[in-house]
Order: structure tokens, then sequence, then C-alpha cells
């Protein structure tokens, strides 16, 4: 019976409806907007390792996130190679370099990764369909996020890398994240002898990969036991715990997009419930006279209850589609994997029906007082 | 609310034939009359505009924070590596341009500017974790920064592996406290003094040096050359005809900028490529659809309860644009009572979380003026908005 009403109420003033439709979905709209951001930033700064395959991570004791992520002794890889657990260990090389073919002749920031071509860390195809372009002598792949600034990453290019001729040999799509405006790969050998200084006795990362069946907290834990203390290992959880921590809490944008997080479900909750209390106090008559003709209270609660919820669900099917698009327009213009998971719809959803029932709850009280006599007065 | 009116409407002979002749204060006596209401109002366009102010003072921060170097330079002219595309990134040049730049009339100084952002690595004196700071230096003789914190401690600096470091960057530094034992590359520095700046979007902290231990601290292939010429000018030299003079004796790699033209490449670069402006502009618009979804509401409910009353006030002779002009300015009067408090609030929010994210976060005259005119907007396109609505609804009653 509440379930029927409530929809007959609703659909009796369509135009009131509407609008608190449309208020519902703009604050879940907001929400979602502001939680696409929020979630952005951290996955912008996990976006290598998000497309790299390896059970356990090898980092610098000095390791604070993915671009400044400290170096240690390409020594410390045969130690690894050497546990059963091990399959393989895949060492990683970044650098800063400079770009001199900037579209006005600017010498731009690139940030370098260098990898052996002979074993590829990443998951993503385009990289590993053009391992083969990598191995060529100063040949490079760049990241097809890499600003327009730096010019046409046309296959064929040759760009002056920090004074060296390097030729484009391809693009791939991967993303750019936090390390810079532009990235490019560099097989091994051809990192060497961009930097000489450097060479290829320091790693900065390096990759493993376990035996299959090989449970990795146990591996992790024997790593650590066998290596010197200048060098940390990492599960794939804590690693990703550790950057978003990173992300979330230390740096200025984690801050900001945090604030605007919480701003947005103030804003959120504000405008929930005033749109479901204006609806049913709107609707109070009816509701007294429901009371004075012998409905109980936990009929015409559920009644509220009834129409809180399909406003709330009106709302948030036009919202959910809208932030789809938001999300779009965030990774087009931001470069951030923007996103929409099932957790955070999962949870988005529970929130709101979670408001929309304490909202009905609340304007319950008003309903409870409600005596006919005074819900008449004063209108017409 | 009826009561109201009718206290507003005695004496019933001073009937204003005009619209706008608001001899009665129709509008601020409506929203008084349920405060209830008003409260609940008000709160609901605050916090949209809120949501607004925070979106604009977060953007303006983010500009803001990339420009802060430059402010602190001393000087009336810089020279630079033309092949920069920003100020704050790494690309010397050699000092003997410097000396042809001081042979330019009315030029009274040219003093170098030393700078690191990648290969500069700090350790925390308290916990020994090492990260990745910028580093500035400069020559003590000859100093470069406005401020008074660093001038402060010339003579210190002399001394080999002395440094300055920042009391405001982020606190896993270690750089506050009273420590003056810590290590910069790996090397022992000695801390001799501190200032305040804090960090920005890129840079945890600054660690400042003199030039001599700049090369010492820096890897060789880091600290060759000058990153920037800081000129003073003689008085009454022009900046536009001295960077033209400049510019003909200098090689064709420098680039001569006056200190706003140095703020414009900056900002031009951070426009260029930062997708702040777009991330905040889109937080702005949000927040203005939400506040203007809920002032048509908060019209259009009030619209609709009072229109009996609106009715009388026809029956008795004023004009329909009395009745919009009474409308309106109540939709002004709530842009106003939403933006007074929640520009207060934004104020210690800009504190609260400046402090917290040790961003420059603070409001300007930019920010007041565009809130302001976007929560008027956004009030008034309202209330205009839901009168069509109600007249479109009830043509006859009213208007």
């Amino acid at each position: 019976m509440s379930v029927p009403l409530a929809w007959r109420l609703l659909a009796h003033d369509k135009r009131r409806t509407a609008l608190a439709v449309t208020g519902i979905f703009l604050a879940i709209a907001l929400v979602f907007l502001e939680l696409g951001l929020f979630f952005a930033v951290p996955r912008g700064g996990l976006l290598l390792f998000d497309h790299m395959r390896f059970d356990l991570m090898l980092t610098s004791s000095q390791y604070q996130y993915q671009s400044d992520a400290g170096a240690f002794p390409a020594g410390r890889l045969a130690e690894v190679q050497k546990l059963p657990q091990v399959a393989q260990v895949i060492p990683l090389t970044f650098a800063a370099a400079k770009w001199q073919g900037g579209e006005h002749g600017e010498w731009i920031d690139l940030f370098v990764i260098g990898f052996s071509a002979a074993a590829s860390p990443f998951t993503v195809g385009d990289i590993n369909r053009q391992l083969g372009t990598l191995r060529r002598p100063d040949t490079i792949l760049v990241d097809d996020a890499t600003r327009p600034m730096f010019g046409p990453l046309t296959p064929g290019r040759v760009v002056a890398i920090d004074g060296r001729p390097e030729t484009i040999g391809g693009t791939y799509r991967l993303g750019t994240g936090f390390m810079g405006l532009g990235v490019a790969l560099f097989d091994m050998g051809n990192f060497a002898r961009l930097f000489p200084l450097r060479g290829a006795r320091l790693v900065n990362l390096a990759a493993i990969v376990l035996k299959p069946g090989v449970d990795a907290d146990a591996a992790a834990r024997a790593l650590r036991r066998s290596l010197p203390d200048d060098v940390r290992v990492w599960t794939r959880p804590q690693l990703n715990a550790h950057e978003v921590s990173y992300w979330t809490t230390r740096s200025a944008v984690g801050v900001i997009f945090g604030s605007g997080l919480v701003i947005a479900i103030v804003v959120g909750i504000m405008i929930v419930y005033q749109t479901l209390a204006t609806q049913i106090s709107r609707h109070l008559p009816q509701f007294a006279t429901m009371k004075a003709v012998g409905y109980g209270e936990r009929s015409l609660y559920r009644t509220v209850a009834a129409m809180a919820a399909m406003i709330m669900a009106l709302g948030f099917v036009p919202a959910f589609l809208a932030a789809l698009w938001l999300y779009a327009v965030i990774r087009q213009a931001t470069m951030l994997p923007a996103a929409m998971t099932g957790a955070r719809v999962a949870a988005v959803v529970l929130a709101s029906f979670a408001i929309a029932m304490i909202s009905a709850a609340l304007s319950m009280t008003g309903l409870r007082r409600a005596d006919p006599a005074d819900v008449f007065d004063g209108r017409p | 609310m009826k009561t109201a009116l009718m206290t507003a409407l005695s004496p019933p002979s001073l009937r204003p034939r005009l619209a706008g002749a608001g001899r009665v204060p129709l509008a601020r006596r409506n929203l008084w009359a349920n405060k209830a209401r008003l409260l609940r109002s008000l709160a609901g366009i605050g916090f949209a505009v809120l949501l607004m102010l925070m979106q604009l003072g977060f953007e303006r921060a983010f500009f803001q924070s990339s420009l802060q170097v430059i402010e602190l330079l001393d000087g009336d002219l810089f020279i630079q590596n033309a092949h920069k595309y920003r100020f704050v990134t790494r690309q010397p040049f050699p000092p003997a341009d410097l000396d042809r730049a001081r042979r330019v009339q009315g030029v009274a100084s040219v003093r170098p500017f030393y700078a690191d952002w990648y290969s500069s690595f700090w350790r925390n004196p308290y916990d020994g974790k090492v990260f990745m700071v910028r580093a500035f230096a400069f020559d003590p003789d000859q100093p470069v920064f406005l401020l008074p914190a660093v001038n402060a401690h010339l003579a210190a600096l002399k001394a080999p592996d002395a440094v300055l470091v920042d009391r405001r960057a982020r606190p896993f530094l270690g750089m506050g406290g009273t420590a003056t034992a810590a290590a910069f590359n790996g090397r022992p520095v000695h801390i001799v003094g501190r200032f305040a700046l804090g960090p920005d979007f890129q840079n945890d902290g600054t660690v400042i040096m003199s030039a001599r231990s700049f090369a010492n601290l820096l890897p060789p292939g880091a600290a060759r050359g000058v990153e920037a010429g800081i000129i003073k000018l003689k008085p009454g030299a022009d900046p536009g005809v001295v960077a033209a003079a400049l510019k003909r004796v200098l090689p064709s790699d420098i680039a001569v900028f006056t200190k706003a033209q140095l703020y414009a490449f900056e900002r031009d670069f951070e426009a260029r490529v930062s997708s702040a402006g777009v991330i905040f502009a889109m937080g702005t618009i949000v927040g203005f659809v939400v506040g203007a979804l809920i002032a048509y509401q908060i019209v259009y409910t009030d619209l609709t309860d009072q229109l009996p009353q609106y009715a009388t006030l026809k029956a008795i002779g004023y004009g329909p644009s009395y009745i919009v002009g009474v409308v309106l300015r109540q939709a002004g009067l709530l842009a106003l009572g939403g933006w007074v408090p929640a520009f207060f609030v934004s104020l210690l929010l800009y504190r609260w979380i400046g402090n917290l994210a040790l961003i420059p976060l603070g409001t300007s005259l930019y920010i007041v003026g565009v809130s302001f005119a976007l929560t008027l907007f956004m009030c008034l396109l309202s209330a205009a908005l839901a009168m069509i609505r109600v007249v479109a609804a009830d043509p006859a009653e009213v208007f």
C-alpha cells in the first residue's frame, strides 16, 4: 500500500517531483565528480605499477614514491635471483633528461625509463609489440600522453635528448601520471649510452616475478631476511597502499581534492535532506488526513520512506550516467585515470539511501505532530 | 507570512505606483517572516557558494605557488636560457654572459642565481630518511633574495657546506626544530639558519646555500653554469630600453624578461599544460549549478506559497513590475545573505587547509569579485526562471 501511494503522491505534482529529482541528481553527480578526482590522484601515481607485471617489487630503502624512488646497487638483483621462489627479476632505471625539440624550440623535461627489451616488465600491448624497435640503437618509444608542447611524436622523428640524437620508434598508451610532462622508454643499452656517468650500476626498481604457486608474502619475508637493509621488498598490496597514502595524505594535491570531497559530501547531504524534507512537508496535509482516518505512524513512515527512496532512485540513474561522462572529461582534460569502480557505485548508492532514510525519519518528527486542524490552517 | 505582508502594507494610503519604489521593504520582510526557512535557504545557498569559493581558492593557490620563487628574487630584469619552457626548471647558461650584461648601460648589477630541482637530496636530521628537495644558491656577497631571514645569515652562509633551510617545508623533511647537523646529497652540512617559504605542488622543501657550497654539494654535471641573472637597474633607467640593449648584446640563446614578463611566462606555461584550470573550473561550475538549483527551489516554493498574497497586492493596484521587483530583490538579498557567511567560512577554511597542505591558499580581489558575481547571477537567474514557471502555471492569478 505504501509504495503505490508514494508513487501517486510523486506523480501528482510532476513538476515539483522533477525539481526534487534534479536536486538529488546534482548532489550525487557532485559527489561522484569529487570522488573521481580524489581517487584519480593516487591512481595517477600508481599508473606505472598498474601496468607492470610483478609479484614483489624491490626498491631502495630510501623509496618515497614512484617518481622519487631512490636507487640501489644493481648487485642486489643477483642476490634476489638466487632465491628458489624467484622466477624472474626485471630491473628498471629512471632518469630526467631534456627533450630538445619542443614545438617552439623549448627544451622540456622528459622522464626516462630504462629496461631491457629482452624482458619487458610491462603489460602494455603497445610496448611489448615494439620491443624489437626499442632494441635498435638510439631508438625510443614515447608515451602518447606526452604533452603537445613536445612537438609531433611521429615515428622516425629524430630528437636530441640531452644532446644525443634519438629516433622516435613509436608511441604507446600508458599515461604520464605524475612522472612529468612527457615519458620515454629506453632499452637498457641505449639508456647507458645516454647516461654514461650513471650506466647500469644503479637501479631504481626491480620487478620480481615469482614461480607459479609461490606465496608472495612468504617470499617477501624470505627476501627481506636475505637482503641487506639498503633495499626494501614490497608486495603488491603494500606498494599500492603506500602510494595511495602518499598521494592522499602527503601531497598537496591529495589534501586539496580531499577537502573538495568533504565539502561536496556535506553539500550533497544538505541538498538531499532539504529536497526530501520539502517534498515530504508539502504532503503534510495528506499525511495528517491519513493519520486522522486511522493510519498508523508506521505505515505513514513507510510511505514517506518509499517516497524518499523513489526520488533517490530517479535521481541516481542520470547522476551515474553524468558521472561517467564527467570522468571521460577528466580523463581527456587532465590525463588522470578517473574511472568508475563497482565499490564506488556501491558506496554512493548505500550512502544516498542511508541519507534518504535519515531525511525521511527526520521529517517524520514534523509528521508526528501533524494535526489536520493545524496543517490546513493558512492554506487555500 | 500574511502578517508580515499586512504590516508591510500599512498604511495602504502609501501605495507606491511604480516598480522599485520600494518604500516598504517588502522583499526583506518577506524573507524575515519565516526565520527557520530563511536560515535553511541561506545555509543551502551558502554551502553552494562555499563550494565555489574553495574551488576558486584552490585554483589561485595552484597558480600562485609556482610564482613564489620569482616573487622572492630581488630584480628588475632577469636573464635565463632561451630554451627554458618555464622558470623553475634546470637549464643553466655560461657565467660569461653575466659579464656581457654587466657592461650594458643602465645596468646597476647582475647577480648570479643557481638552482636545482632534480639532483638535490636532503636527509632528515631526525629520522635519517632521504627526500628530493629543491636547492637555491647565490654568492653571499651579492644577495638576490627578498627574504630577510636569508639576508640575515649572509656571513654564516660563507662557511663551507653551510645551508639555510625552510622552516615551513613539509614536516617529514625535518627542516624545522633546532637541529644543526644534516646531510645533503650524502655529504654533511651545517644548518646555519631557517627561513619561512613553504612547499609548492612540485617541491616539498627548499635548501639555500652559497654558490661555492652548491658547486661542492651537487653532482659535477648538475653544478655547471648559472640558472638566472638577476639584474638591478640604475635609478631612472627604463626597463624596456635596457632589456632591448641586453638582447642586442647577449647571444640568441639567452632570453631577457622583466619581472612582469617572467610572471606571465610562468603563468602561460601552467595554463598551457596543467589541468588545474579545468579541474577547478569544473568544480566551480558544479557549485554554481547546485547553487542555482537550490535558489530556484527556494524562490519557486516561496512564490507558490505566496501567490495569494501577491494576488492581493495586484488587486489593490500594484503592477506586475512591482511584484517582479520584489521577487528579484528577495533573490538579491538571498545572494548577499548566502555569500557573506560563506565568504567568512572560506577565510577560515583557506587558513586551515592552507596550513595543512602548506600551500598559499588565500582570498583575493578576483575571488571576491568572481564569487559574488556568480552568486548574484545564480540567484537572479533562478528567480527569473522560477517566475517564468509560475506565470506559465497560473497566468491569470498574479501577472
